[in-house]
């Protein structure tokens, strides 16, 4: 792709680029502690993501500013102007990615208190790395275009959906086979909802990666057959 | 990338079937020995807008100039190909080059009012057809100053020079004047370059109201403007029809990287 004849237009449009990184940084870090402090009873941890949680509140609202000014002023079209809009798109799943990292950190506060359950969270403990692995790979995609990656990331909700069930199925069984644990299970099934949520918006975030190169709605089903091919 | 706009024509309920005011088939034109057009093809539907856009020199007006034969008056031009207008090859030698004018209009980038008062810049052309029962050209006056959304502002004051009035006032004068004859195809070359910002949506909004009634092919530098006000977009670049497709998809997802350069101001 060409360069702008405008340079101020190329660093406004390279601008949001790298602050909506940054901002995903942010969001993989805190889901990952989110995930840590329930898992190892850590409180303080688990409180330190609920603080930087308005951290990606400002981000949200300085990104969108940034945005409504590039359209306002440049009236972006074809390429730039899906890039804006998935830009837009992509600020309001990690803000809500935020949002159930800290319903993770919440039931992980609740948690330090009980005892550290027989099954040390084993299914929460997977589905945690898939999800983690899954925001990950669906950034990646963002920032390097990949329609191929992105594919693979809107594959990869389904196997997560299947992990929540198990889990939901297993908290089940413990509630019904001990009711000492019922608690610890209500909170488990929180945060194993909370991370099926994160993975809808990974999805998310790898249909506007295809949106953005190709043009095509993936959402929803529609244009099924507008999978990359090799351009 | 064909493909998916066929999709999309597919999952939109509203496909239209556009007919063709003026068609063009493997158009070339060449200055003496330069040539200006290469192979054009397509054709410009019914009560549509119809917009060129391409950097200077790419052709675009040379190409509006076409339809109504002006490129005629210029010397040592050649043309190869062949344009239909209402299914009749306009190079035909039966053809009467003033009646292909006066169904095809033209307004160009500089208002060209005739110092005569507004009334008779507009009654101008029926004059010269011979027209001159007063009521007539009156309420034809009337009509087609309301028509180019002129009326309210000159009303009172008709008799006065059209040089008196301002620059966007004497464009949709022309247009006025242009529209008075009842032409059926409007070719607008830069209509708004020379205008003001409001005088140039005042020309936008005007060109969005006469689509009902009539074809309108406008060349404009201004893509914002083409993407405002067009229902298709056509990206010539060096002579050569580059794309064209509906306005839509032109600005959002065009196929050539050609015209996606250009659009989004990345053309060194």
């Amino acid at each position: 792709m060409h360069r702008h004849i405008s340079e101020q237009y190329e660093l406004e449009l390279s601008h949001i680029r790298d602050s909506l990184m940054e901002m995903g940084g942010l969001v993989e870090q805190q889901v990952m502690n989110a995930c840590t402090a329930l898992i190892e009873h850590d409180s303080a941890l688990a409180e330190q993501v609920r603080e930087l949680e308005s951290r990606l509140n400002q981000f949200e609202i300085s990104l969108d500013d940034q945005c409504v000014s590039i359209i306002a002023k440049r009236q972006p079209t074809a390429s730039d102007l899906r890039r804006v809009v998935s830009v837009m798109k992509v600020i309001t799943d990690l803000e809500r990615i935020g949002d159930e990292a800290d319903r993770i950190a919440k039931m992980a506060i609740r948690l330090t208190g009980t005892e550290m359950p027989s099954h040390q969270y084993s299914d929460f403990r997977e589905m945690q790395k898939d999800v983690i692995l899954m925001l990950h790979q669906s950034l990646d995609a963002f920032a390097r275009l990949d329609t191929e990656g992105a594919i693979r990331v809107i594959r990869s909700d389904e196997d997560i959906d299947n992990a929540y069930n198990a889990l939901i199925r297993r908290c089940t069984e413990a509630m019904r086979d001990n009711s000492e644990e019922v608690e610890a299970a209500v909170s488990v099934m929180w945060a194993g909802r909370a991370l099926e949520r994160i993975g809808d918006h990974a999805k998310n975030i790898g249909e506007y990666v295809i949106y953005q190169v190709k043009g095509t709605d993936v959402r929803h089903g529609a244009d099924s057959n507008a999978e990359p091919d090799a351009d | 990338m064909s493909e998916v706009s066929e999709d999309n024509q597919a999952a939109g309920n509203e496909e239209k079937v556009l007919e063709s005011s003026i068609t063009v088939d493997n158009l070339s034109l060449y200055y003496g020995d330069k040539q200006a057009l290469s192979n054009i093809s397509m054709s410009i539907a019914k009560k549509q807008v119809t917009a060129f856009i391409g950097p200077s020199g790419c052709g675009k007006s040379t190409l509006l100039r076409c339809f109504n034969r002006m490129n005629d008056l210029i010397d040592d031009v050649h043309i190869t190909g062949s344009i239909e207008f209402d299914n009749i090859d306009i190079h035909d030698e039966r053809v009467d080059v003033a009646e292909l004018r006066r169904k095809i209009g033209m307004v160009f980038q500089r208002p060209n009012p005739f110092p005569k008062s507004i009334y008779e810049n507009v009654a101008y052309g029926l004059r010269i057809q011979g027209e001159d029962s007063k009521a007539v050209l009156d309420e034809r006056v009337e009509w087609a100053l309301q028509s180019a959304a002129l009326w309210d502002e000159v009303k009172d004051r008709l008799r006065d020079s059209a040089l008196g009035l301002s620059g966007g006032q004497q464009q949709r004068l022309v247009i006025a004047r242009a529209v008075a004859i009842k032409p059926s195809v409007l070719l607008l070359d830069e209509p708004a370059s020379a205008l003001d910002p409001i005088s140039t949506l005042k020309i936008e909004e005007l060109i969005h109201q006469l689509k009902d009634d009539y074809t309108i092919a406008i060349v404009t530098h201004n893509m914002q403007q083409a993407a405002r006000v067009s229902d298709l977009t056509a990206f010539l670049y060096l002579g050569e029809l580059v794309e064209f497709n509906e306005t839509d998809t032109i600005f959002r997802n065009p196929s050539e990287r050609r015209t996606e350069d250009y659009i989004t101001g990345r053309y060194g």
